[in-house]
């Protein structure tokens, strides 16, 4: 009875003993020839686990190939991916214990704002930079962190803006009257839809249709529906991957095919968006991206050429390419002030514009980057840039055709 | 009686100077954020029993108090800042927790009309209903954007937030341990076992439950609001979300519902277990299954949880092998009290 | 108007579909006090081996029904051997809560190991036809879902009502200890129960991959609505299961279309908890002391 009723305290006292067992058997103090040692929690599991796997594959492609160039300062560099099961509270575990624990020289970001926040929260109070793939939502750079370097063209919000500025540059007799709003309730897609409709309001296209739906939405033919009822020249969906997809998998049953569509997720996915609508309805859709295979941007034909050579042939995901710039971007800057120091690698970051496979970056105080996104349109079932100018590879082609069927 | 009450106050207060002396010997970051998640869901285990375990009913929408208490924290401290050194967001806690359980009365009041499988899931909607609203008003919580709450500056950063939530533990603690052997207690456990026998001989059955049910979400709220707090970001999905609830849920079956010390040490080997194996293994993507396994062994090997299985086997020993099993409900009393 | 039928026409055709789920459930619930909370995971694993034999064997996703259903209920016998069946004696329901949870977390652990978590959807020839019924646009797949939903339905209550071990299973729902008095095997129809419980979540998960994008994360969202379905009919009614099934689809489609799809499901929980409040029981629960 007795030895049942302490068996809580034994517990904790043994759990207590293993602990402080696993203090004292800290690690050597690290020389110069040991490698450079990169933390990143991504997740294994859960609602974020399938843009993680993108991202690791971008990270683990970056280290492999600074590696087989021999280095950052003539050190190896060592990924320790660490699962955070899409919790916030195991991002904060994850990082704490990266960066006071294992002693990571680096942190790189995790997937999502939802997770990059409360991340970029851990590692500003040890003084980390945080180079950051996937966390441009606006609650993060609330905070005022300077810390934060989120490895994007554009902050999210503006994502949308590359549309409406190609949209307004159109003559008055092509510009759509009337625009619908689809919006998911996200952080990365009701947002960028508002910026657009703010910018096409001002610019007198009439809104007849919006509508914001919550995440958890499986059913879009109610939504379609009313959208066709209000019948819009152009549709502006803030919408992530999984509801693109639905969305447009409506509009294709119940037979609403506006002149425009634009969506800010899932018509930039070169893989999934013709497999789960259909190839041959792809064609004249519009999305924004941050990245592209056949950009021009500085080593992407490299990246490219390793991806495929890594992990075969077929369309990459553009989480790769932005884990991917987190490295390069920290490759130029610890060339550049020579040392691993977290402090002076924030400095340097916050001065100039620095290349990578998402273009030439730069950054405000608090990590917003400050360029633009670039506007994709499928065209002959093949994801091309359109807009701007500079960096289109053909003409946008408009109106949409029908729907395939 | 007596006795028993002695031996639990020194148990008690063990393992309490023990808790309070940890931030003190240990100041590794990274402990104490170990040791934060622990107290966390050792707190919620705590306060879920209060109700879960001595009256029987399963509330399945804890979580959503939880959540509660975290946006009343985030936005009050968004609008009016933290102060000059950060200590106010823990210093409103009581009034947080007050303020809760209060709202929750008419709530439990309702709910409570329903009884074990109905009552697990109308709380169940509970959440559901909470989290759309976080997701919906969007005046006020910001909706899917998220409220982010401003950071202290603490000299040890977790130790502030460890002690506040140490304090909140302990008096759930207190709380059990004290309606355990209080006339409270009594009649939660009538109702556990025959609510119409024990109305039937005037157990005043609803003002019992409805007041348990708000102190137990009181002191959820309070646990939500530090964390929110610690965290620094408040998403709907996360401040109310199902996982920290069957997080908060298990640690009570795992040690044994109804008992004083089973919710405190299923929580002291679920937490690290599941943070330690998802920061370790998690990347082989066996994490999950790994988890479940562990869950089902536990399950089938110590059906009534560790304590109380502990305490049978005991208990059989002693007696010899001729003793019938015990009724079912006599060894969680005995370890209880 | 012309929106609020379409509403209400896709209400019915989604209903219906949610009813084939909850059927499990609700009877898994009056054969054995169990509730099975992994019944959202067995419609996703379902899904899955619709999709899978779809796509590497070509066998039409509806047809695979046939195949899956019965691999189905083996599995469903064998977690109520192992798990269910050992905990019976034991303890009560809320352990049957935790070992049906774990049973969910293994399930969707096993399917991201195999599947990974990307996001799959079963699309035969006719997933993105529709048709036009006097005005009303009506997806084709979601009549097919529609109609298959209620032959099963209709099946199992046939069998219910028809056959020797449907009279066991009345006899158990109604009484458990005066059936086991009267010579019902209850282990042998809890098994079995158990069983076509999990091969209705199958069947129902095959139409479910034709419909909707699914992942092994998806049974979250799919179980807290077919508790509700349950409980909202009355916990052992499959009548009530029906019913509630598809006062749910038709709820939210309205509200969907007519309010904002963001309260849709509130005003379902709403009306939930307010029907609950003045019938615990549910809409076609019988009400036991103590049992509700």
């Amino acid at each position: 009875m007795s030895r049942g009723r302490w068996g809580g305290v034994a517990t904790f006292v043994a759990l207590a003993a293993l602990v402080g067992a696993a203090c004292s058997s800290k690690g050597t103090n690290s020389t110069n020839t040991k490698p450079i040692v990169i933390g990143i929690s991504l997740s294994a599991s859960g609602d974020f686990s399938d843009p993680s796997a993108a991202a690791k594959k971008g990270y683990e492609l970056w280290a492999k190939t600074v590696d087989a160039h021999g280095g950052i300062m003539g050190r190896q560099v060592q990924l320790k991916i660490v699962d955070d099961t899409s919790s916030p509270d195991q991002v904060v575990t994850n990082y704490q214990n990266l960066i006071t624990k294992d002693k990571v020289d680096i942190v790189f970001g995790p997937f999502s704002t939802l997770l990059s926040a409360p991340a970029a929260k851990v590692a500003n109070r040890y003084g980390y930079a945080f180079i950051e793939p996937a966390g441009g939502g606006p609650a993060i750079f609330d905070e005022n962190l300077h810390n934060i370097f989120f490895v994007q063209p554009a902050p999210v919000v503006d994502s949308g803006t590359v549309f409406a500025n190609y949209i307004l540059s159109l003559p008055a007799d092509q510009r759509p009257k009337t625009a619908g709003y689809p919006e998911l309730d996200d952080p990365f897609a009701a947002p960028i839809a508002e910026t657009v409709r703010q910018k096409f309001e001002a610019a007198g296209i009439t809104t007849v249709f919006k509508q914001i739906y919550p995440a958890e939405t499986a059913e879009f033919t109610t939504i379609v529906t009313k959208l066709a009822h209000a019948s819009p020249d152009i549709v502006v969906g803030g919408t992530q991957v999984a509801d693109a997809f639905g969305l447009v998998k409506a509009m294709i049953s119940e037979k609403f095919s506006p002149k425009f569509l634009f969506l800010s997720n899932g018509s930039n996915d070169p893989v999934n968006f013709p497999d789960k609508i259909g190839a041959s309805n792809v064609n004249g859709v519009f999305g924004a991206g941050d990245w592209f295979e056949d950009e021009k941007s500085p080593g992407n034909a490299e990246f490219v050429a390793a991806y495929h050579a890594a992990y075969g042939p077929g369309p990459i995901d553009s989480t790769s390419a932005e884990a991917y710039a987190c490295g390069q971007i920290l490759q130029a800057v610890v060339s550049k002030v020579g040392s691993l120091d977290n402090g002076k690698i924030i400095a340097a970051l916050h001065q100039g514009s620095w290349a990578s496979v998402e273009g030439n970056l730069s950054w405000n105080s608090v990590g917003e980057p400050q360029g633009q996104d670039l506007l994709v349109e499928w065209i002959g079932g093949k994801l091309v840039p359109v807009y701007p100018a500079s960096v289109a590879l053909a003409a946008p082609t408009i109106p949409k055709p029908n729907w395939a069927g | 009686m007596n006795r028993l009450s002695a031996a639990g106050l020194a148990r008690g207060g063990v393992v309490m100077c023990a808790l309070v002396a940890f931030p003190f010997v240990f100041s590794q970051h990274w402990v104490l954020n170990m040791a934060f998640f622990v107290l966390m869901y050792a707190g919620l285990a705590q306060a879920w029993n209060l109700l879960g375990g001595y009256s029987g009913y399963i509330s399945l929408g804890h979580v959503a108090f939880f959540g509660l208490g975290a946006y009343s924290e985030a936005i009050l401290f968004s609008h009016i800042g933290i102060g000059s050194r950060g200590f106010l967001p823990l210093l409103v806690l009581p009034a947080i927790g007050i303020a809760v359980a209060l709202t929750s009365v008419p709530v439990a009041w309702v709910a409570l009309r329903t009884r074990h499988m109905t009552f697990a899931i109308v709380t169940l909607t509970l959440l559901f209903v909470v989290q759309q609203l976080a997701f919906n008003l969007r005046g006020l919580t910001h909706g899917s954007q998220g409220v982010s709450v401003p950071s202290p500056t603490f000299s040890l950063y977790e130790r502030p937030f460890y002690l506040a939530l140490l304090a909140i533990f302990a008096l759930a603690t207190l709380v059990t341990w004290h309606v355990r052997r209080d006339r409270l207690g009594l009649m939660l456990f009538a109702i556990r076992d025959d609510e119409d026998k024990a109305r039937g001989v005037g157990v005043r059955a609803t003002e019992a439950k409805v007041f348990t049910f708000a102190v137990s979400v009181g002191m959820t709220a309070m646990i939500g609001a530090v964390w929110a707090y610690y965290i620094g970001y408040v998403y709907p999905q996360f401040a109310i979300d199902p996982l920290v609830m069957i997080g908060s849920l298990l640690p009570v079956f795992l040690g044994g519902a109804g008992t004083v010390w089973g919710p405190v040490l299923g929580a002291f080997i679920l937490v690290p277990a599941q943070q330690w194996l998802a920061y370790r293994y998690g990347a082989s993507e066996l994490y999950l299954i790994a988890y479940a396994a562990v869950f089902l062994a536990i399950i089938l090997l110590l059906p009534r949880g560790i304590l109380p299985s502990i305490a049978d086997m005991v208990a059989r020993r002693r007696d010899g092998r001729t003793t019938p099993r015990l009724p079912v409900g006599s060894a969680r009393e005995e370890i209880a009290s | 108007m012309h929106l609020l039928v379409q509403a209400v026409i896709l209400g019915i055709l989604i209903g219906g579909v949610y009813a084939l789920m909850a059927s499990g459930l609700t009877l898994v619930f009056g054969i054995m006090r169990v509730i099975n909370v992994a019944q959202g995971a067995m419609v996703i694993l379902g899904a899955y081996l619709s999709y899978t034999l779809f796509s590497s064997v070509g066998i039409d996703p509806l047809l695979s029904i046939l195949l899956i259903a019965p691999v189905m209920f083996a599995l469903g016998v064998g977690i109520h051997r192992v798990f269910i069946r050992a905990l019976r004696a034991e303890s009560g329901e809320e352990m049957s809560l935790l070992v049906t949870w774990a049973t969910a977390l293994a399930i969707e652990g096993v399917l991201s190991v195999t599947y990974t978590t990307n996001l799959r959807s079963t699309i035969p020839g006719y997933a993105q036809r529709s048709w036009i019924i006097l005005g009303y646009r009506v997806a084709e797949v979601r009549v097919f879902g529609f109609v298959i939903s209620v032959v099963i339905l209709s099946a199992l209550s046939l069998l219910l009502a028809r056959t020797r071990f449907g009279r066991s299973v009345r006899a158990t729902v109604q009484n458990p200890t005066s059936a086991k008095l009267l010579g019902v095997d209850a282990d042998r129809v809890s098994a079995l129960g158990f069983g076509i419980g999990i091969s209705t979540a199958a069947a129902a998960g095959a139409v479910f991959g034709i419909i909707y994008p699914f992942n092994p994360g998806s049974h979250y969202d799919l179980i807290s609505r077919l508790l509700s379905i349950v409980v909202l009919g009355g916990l052992g009614s499959l009548g009530g299961a029906v019913v509630a099934a598809l006062l749910l689809g038709v709820g939210e489609s309205v509200v969907a279309v007519m309010i904002s799809p963001s309260w849709s499901s509130f005003v379902f929980f709403i009306v939930l908890i307010v029907i609950l409040v003045f019938r615990p029981q549910g809409l076609f629960g019988v009400r036991e002391r103590g049992a509700l």
